[in-house]
């Protein structure tokens, strides 16, 4: 009897043994869930790569696979929240967008006004121009770790992002982010309505001024599909921006 | 020492004290940067039915070079200016001074010295708190001919945080004898709370009566703006507007009542008239990208009414651009009302005005 017990109590105790090597590594071997928050907060530094910096975007617009039109930008950014876009190609001469927060005027030459922005008219022109001037996504959404998935050769970690603020310039994001280093991939765009409205791919990284920047995205039109925009930035420096180019109340300053 | 050149001197002495006392950041110690434009516009009006023995066809051709330099920083000299020459019942040229203006920004203070543009008013077709802002014209609100022109000034802007503040003396001794304008001291406080875009203005006419004025604009969920202006100038003068963006087409309403005093004096319309009422809506599309073919054009409808004398004048502005240069525009208005009515005393019944722009 006491034999039986003692082959019991052996098998019990190896069983156990068995059972904590298993759960251990089993545990080892399912990968952790990414935090989502840092994965997005890292991602924008490869958009945004000081807190104070300027930048030129060129944007040009095809149509079906045909260049149609080139605007011009110099962005100047400052935090997660301040905005300036100066307007430089000649058909928007002497435009300017501020965006503050959640807020966003643009300076127009032709109306004796600063005109204030509605969010839907953040998303007029073929880049809108949140995407102009809203590129700190981990500002203005909330990130959701989705899974993983392979865009074409690259492993890449999936995020839904939905917006967190109403100065988000869509209400939902799907985020394809390489792996490990959180490199923007591709995009989907969301409506409020739920509609698909754009696609982007991030084409094209390059260093500057000690930093590896995104320089070329293409931009996708899913409503009209035959259309789509390459946006390429140069020249992306840090620069010490005053407070103060960031004040609605200086409209007639510009 | 004449009072009222006190505020000028004192703001071009405190301009050139900041100015020297601070020194612009090391990395933009070296930076000038030099921006110009040029953009020149033939434009022919056609008049129908005029009441008067005068050509029916004016022709205008402008010339409108500017240039605008920004040095280490804080220093910028600008100026914008315009090239006319008429034919009409006799040709005629002129040279027009918008903009010409030396600022100097010096920490949380900008100085500006000169001929500025400035745009204190919220009304898109009307304003009564732009003291110191353009003309609104409401059947050209976007003035087409970029003919309008700044005031001749010395300002002071001390931006701190949300808080802008800006003291303006502005000289009518150069403005022309038409423009009927008198020197004007006038302050400003703007501030963003809350989402609404506020400002405070108070001032004085030199000989005139002294002004207060409240102006608001505020953004209503994802499709609604409104905005508004609260006058006091010797009685109450209200602007109430709004804009609503749906499927890219952007609506605009504005209510506005003035009093008839010679401040806000209108052709055709007698003193003894009393408080008048106007409304104006405009409905427009900057492109019709929608539409196959047609993502270089814009149009637009308005109409402007003087609810008063029930006279009006319905406006249609459509435009076509041409690469990134060119533009072509159509812009007609036609006033309707009795002979004595504020629209219906226009000495045509249409004015149709098509043109070419070229921009650099």
């Amino acid at each position: 009897m006491s034999r039986i017990n003692c082959v019991l109590r052996v098998f019990l105790l190896l069983f156990l043994i068995g059972f904590l090597l298993t759960c251990v590594l089993v545990s080892r071997a399912a990968p952790a869930t990414p935090d989502a928050e840092a994965l997005l907060k890292r991602s924008d530094t490869f958009r945004n790569g000081w807190a104070s910096y300027v930048v030129r975007v060129k944007i040009t617009d095809f149509e079906s696979g045909r260049p149609d039109e080139e605007h011009l930008y110099e962005v100047s950014q400052k935090g997660t929240d301040k905005t300036y876009v100066n307007f430089m190609s000649p058909r928007q001469k002497g435009e300017h967008l501020l965006m503050l927060g959640d807020d966003m005027w643009v300076y127009l030459p032709d109306t004796s006004r600063p005109v204030r922005i509605t969010p839907l008219e953040r998303l007029t022109g073929d880049a809108s121009n949140g995407d102009v001037a809203r590129t700190n996504y981990a500002a203005d959404y909330s990130p959701v770790f989705l899974r993983t998935e392979k865009v074409g050769t690259v492993e890449c970690y999936v995020l839904n992002l939905t917006a967190k603020r109403k100065g988000a310039t869509y209400q939902r994001i799907v985020y394809w982010l390489r792996m490990p280093d959180a490199r923007p991939v591709r995009a989907e765009f969301y409506l409020i309505s739920g509609k698909h409205i754009k696609s982007a791919t991030f084409d094209e990284y390059a260093p500057s001024s000690g930093k590896e920047l995104l320089r070329k995205l293409t931009l996708y039109d899913e409503i009209r599909h035959n259309s789509h925009s390459v946006l390429e930035y140069s020249g992306a420096a840090p620069r010490s921006l005053p407070d103060k180019l960031f004040n609605q109340g200086r409209s007639d300053m510009f | 020492m004449n009072r009222n050149y006190l505020i000028p001197i004192l703001l071009i002495l405190s301009g050139c004290v900041a100015a020297c006392a601070q020194d612009p950041p090391p990395s933009e110690k070296s930076r000038v940067d030099a921006r110009y434009s040029l953009s020149i516009i033939d434009d022919a009006t056609f008049y129908g039915n005029r009441s008067e023995p005068v050509p029916e066809v004016l022709n205008q051709v402008l010339v409108e070079p500017s240039l605008s330099i920004r040095s280490h920083g804080h220093l910028t000299v600008s100026s914008s200016l315009v090239g006319l020459a008429d034919t009409y019942s006799d040709n005629y040229t002129q040279l027009r001074v918008k903009e010409t203006y030396a600022g100097i920004s010096a920490g949380d203070f900008d100085f500006t010295l000169g001929r500025k543009m400035v745009r204190w008013g919220t009304g898109y077709a009307f304003t009564a708190a732009g003291v110191l802002d353009p003309p609104r014209i409401p059947t050209d609100p976007t003035d087409r001919l970029n003919l309008n022109e700044g005031r001749d000034m010395v300002k002071a802007d001390w931006v701190r945080g949300p808080h802008a503040f800006s003291l303006a003396w502005s000289t009518a001794a150069l403005a022309p004898a038409s423009a009927s304008l008198r020197d004007t001291t006038a302050f400003r406080y703007n501030v963003l709370v809350r989402g609404f875009d506020t400002a405070l203005i108070a001032g004085n006419d030199r000989g005139g009566d002294p002004f207060g004025a409240l102006t608001f604009t505020r953004v209503l969920r994802q499709a609604w703006e409104v905005h508004g202006e609260a006058v006091w100038r010797q009685e109450a003068a209200v602007m109430l507007g709004a804009k609503y963006t749906i499927s890219g087409i952007t609506f605009v309403g504005e209510f506005y009542t003035p009093p008839n005093i010679p401040y806000y004096s209108y052709m055709g319309v007698p003193q003894a008239a009393g408080r008048q009422h106007y409304a104006f809506m405009t409905a427009g599309k900057a492109r019709l990208r929608e539409r196959r073919g047609w993502k270089q054009w814009g149009m637009s409808g308005s109409v402007v009414a003087n609810l008063d004398d029930r006279s009006y004048t319905p406006i249609f502005d459509g435009s076509r651009w041409f690469g990134n240069h060119f533009s072509s525009y159509v812009h007609v208005d036609i006033p309707r009302g009795t002979k004595t009515s504020e629209y219906g005393a226009a000495p045509y019944s249409a004015a149709t005005s098509v043109g070419v722009r070229f921009q650099l």
